[in-house]
């Protein structure tokens, strides 16, 4: 029979420490309850926590995630999410022993093969570009072969491939997609290796590419390390100089505290994205101009909320009995406001990197951020707008990339918040 | 002045700057501390004995108040040392007692470090090894297990906060340790086990205590002399036995027949008439002449001294001088033993 006394009880008794609850109910169990000691916004600090580790993996080492270089035309422009590449393909009769463009060459004084194109197709430039760079490499091989094919150009694609089937031109270079519809009117043509030209791969892009060819996905990837770098420098530059002048201020006081409350203020009080623009149009398109901008942006929110802590943690019992056991001023402001003040300012930090990050895609969004060629999402955006109705992913994708980032620190900061500040957590 | 005076206070005058004009939380109060003694230093709230005991370490904001007097503390005149020189005495020679345990202490750190610190702050030549190891005495000596060191403030109950602060100015043996109402937030058998410490430790250590506190029985049970403050004035200074077996001024009468007590039948507990008054406008002559029930023509004219009724006895009320004789202000002087 079991003794009721052995059993736990449910309810702890009134005033039991967390640690004594933590040896009770051991870790596991305690990472499942932590609902009930943090409140509801402990999931809240996980999720976000986890998707600001991996940004900043991602960030970090965007070579290992991202398929393509952000930089590489590496397919046709304005693919859409997930379409299959058309690639031009190398129609060739049936009996012929071409199987790709490069059995197409021949000795240098014999006569140029012809190939037929459609007008109007991308297809010729692909014929032109890989034929170019076939060439380059067989000529000074032995044999000293060249391939510089004569192109035809025909209006329709069933003339081009009358063409070939006529054996006027030794081959047509047209789309896979068209050959594949109208190859049963032409039995005597099959198809041989697609012509890659300057698309290398032959599969889809996840996000669809941009105007001139380039992944979205590689960029939004290469992106967010300019995301990450601008966020956190600029975040960490306003913090080096907000918390001490704030302390500064808040502890001494007097004529220094009311100029630089004065300064911050009127830094405040002028429109954030208006005074970024100015000091960088000042400065010139560079990272590092970013950075500096957005961190004279940044720096009155860590000096006020800096300032206001060191004051009321200034009043409080355990100052003047600091002061009662003889430390010295800079003795209270290190070992008593200092770390008193910055559990808030970790809080802050959280919410004025997606701040920053925000402010420097803007930036970039209205060209005064960056280089044009760099891969941002502001650029990226920017770029996306002018094509939004013929090709939406363009800027959809790099603007969820800027709402997802910003609210995963937002969220963070404003979960920490909620954890640190008792006074809010609901039990 | 006798030899073993530990702290001799002169025309004392603390003057807060206010929007509504200067008030004088402590006007003109001469006292002193003998060496080894438990002073209870009690009044209603808002008659300047706290003020009165920051004060005694300069702890006010020199912009924000005025503090004029002479303050001689072990033989120096602390009014004349630069302010920056006041750090080496606070702690080391004159240790504090905050009236609440709960804040007194830094949150974010360990009971161990508030020690480390100070008596590194004051010795910077001892290692951190022998500070904690003196630490750890001490905190054992008052009760507290040297495992608990380890601990953030909140963790401990007010009782053993309380404690540490009396270790915080242990720590390097403060001559005088002014306890500014440290029972005030403390239970009953806690304030009792604390005075017992309290009283154990000055006989221990040799310590002189200044108590301030607004609880009557808590100066009855362990104080050797008692000092009244009325309206940021010194009313009455004597011996615990001499102020409560006779008290002399009306002031301190009223207040002891206000303590409540069991014996008293039928709930005719005594209530001073009147209420305190503001000390922005302090009426003219005694300060408690409005509510005193003995009042005369004079007390209203002018102020009483602070002199001798009997021995050591000392009481601000022209009760007991000769009527018409008036002594100049300013010349006021405590002839304490």
């Amino acid at each position: 029979m079991p003794n009721p006394s052995e059993q736990l009880p449910d309810i702890l008794p009134e005033g039991t420490t967390w640690e004594a609850e933590l040896k009770r109910v051991g870790f596991v169990r305690r990472v499942f309850m932590a609902r009930r000691w943090y409140g509801a916004d402990w999931w809240f600090v996980v999720l976000s926590s986890i998707a600001v580790v991996g940004f900043i993996v991602v960030a970090l080492f965007p070579g290992l995630f991202a398929p393509y270089s952000p930089y590489a035309l590496v397919g046709p422009s304005f693919l859409a999410p997930g379409a299959q590449v058309d690639l031009p393909i190398l129609v060739v009769l049936k009996d012929s022993p071409v199987k790709e463009l490069k059995d197409l060459a021949v000795a240098p004084d014999a006569q140029r093969p012809a190939v037929a194109v459609v007008e109007g197709k991308p297809t010729a430039g692909s014929l032109n570009e890989q034929a170019q760079k076939i060439d380059g490499e067989i000529k000074n091989q032995p044999g000293g072969l060249r391939l510089r094919p004569v192109i035809d150009r025909y209006v329709t694609l069933a003339e081009a491939l009358q063409a070939v089937a006529d054996r006027t031109d030794a081959a047509a270079v047209v789309q896979t997609t068209e050959f594949q519809a109208i190859k049963g009117e032409f039995p005597a043509l099959r198809a041989a290796a697609p012509v890659s030209g300057g698309t290398s791969t032959t599969g889809g892009f996840l996000m669809g590419t941009n105007d001139i060819g380039q992944d979205i996905l590689s960029r939004l990837l290469w992106g967010s390390r300019i995301a990450l770098i601008i966020g956190f420098s600029s975040s960490i530059v306003s913090l080096l100089l907000g918390v001490p002048l704030g302390l500064a201020a808040g502890f001494a006081g007097g004529i220094f505290d009311r100029l630089l409350s004065l300064l911050m203020d009127s830094l405040y009080a002028f429109p954030g994205l208006i005074l970024a623009i100015a000091i960088t149009a000042v400065l010139g398109p560079s990272v590092f101009n970013i950075i500096i901008a957005i961190s004279v942006l940044y720096i009155p929110t860590y000096y006020r909320i800096v300032r206001g802590q060191t004051l009321s943690v200034k009043e409080e019992v355990y100052i003047e009995a600091a002061k009662s056991i003889g430390a010295r001023s800079l003795e209270i402001l290190r070992l008593y406001v200092f770390p008193n003040v910055i559990p808030s300012v970790a809080i802050i930090f959280s919410v004025n990197v997606a701040d920053a990050i925000l402010t420097g895609a803007g930036l970039s969004f209205l060209g005064l951020g960056l280089p044009p060629t760099i891969a941002d999402w502001g650029i990226d955006v920017a770029r996306g707008q002018r094509f939004i109705q013929t090709a939406w992913w363009m800027i959809t994708y790099p603007g969820l990339a800027i709402l997802m980032v910003v609210l995963t620190f937002s969220m963070l900061g404003e979960g920490l918040t909620e954890i640190f500040n008792p006074r809010l957590r609901q039990r | 002045m006798s030899a073993d005076v530990l702290y001799s206070i002169r025309n004392l005058t603390v003057e807060y700057n206010t929007r509504a004009g200067p008030v004088r939380a402590v006007d003109d109060v001469s006292l002193d501390i003998q060496r080894g003694e438990i002073l209870g230093l009690v009044g209603e709230s808002g008659c300047g004995k706290s003020t009165l005991g920051k004060a005694l370490m300069r702890l006010h904001d020199e912009l924000a108040c005025l503090t004029m007097g002479e303050l001689r503390f072990d033989g120096r005149d602390l009014m004349k040392l630069p302010l920056s020189d006041m750090p080496k005495i606070r702690g080391a020679e004159i240790g504090m007692v905050f009236q609440d345990p709960m804040t007194s202490l830094n949150p974010v750190q360990r009971i161990l470090d508030h020690l480390t610190e100070t008596i590194r702050t004051h010795e910077p030549k001892s290692s951190l090894a022998a500070a904690r190891a003196r630490a750890e005495e001490l905190v054992e000596r008052l009760g507290i297990r040297r495992e608990r060191l380890k601990e953030y403030p909140h963790q401990m109950s007010g009782g053993m906060r309380q404690r540490v602060m009396i270790s915080l100015a242990l720590a390097l043996r403060a001559k005088l340790v002014i306890a500014d109402e440290p029972t005030t937030s403390l239970d009953v058998i806690v304030e009792a086990k604390f005075l017992d410490l309290l009283r154990e430790l000055q006989k221990e250590f040799g310590l002189t205590i200044l108590l301030i506190t607004h609880n009557i029985g808590v100066v009855a049970e362990v104080a050797d002399r008692v000092a009244v403050m009325y309206a940021a004035k010194m009313a009455e200074v004597g011996t615990a036995r001499e102020v409560f077996a006779d008290p002399k001024h009306p002031y301190t009468q009223g207040l002891l027949k206000s303590v409540p007590n069991i014996e008293l039948d039928g709930g005719d507990l005594y209530k001073m008439a009147g209420e305190p008054p503001s000390l922005l406008h302090p009426p003219a002559g005694c300060r408690f002449h409005p509510r005193c029930p003995f009042v005369m023509d004079i007390c209203s004219r002018e102020e009483p001294a602070f002199e001798p009724v009997a021995g050591g006895h000392l009481a601000s009320c022209w009760l007991y001088r000769k009527a018409g004789v008036i002594n100049a202000p300013g010349k006021q002087e405590a002839r304490n033993g």
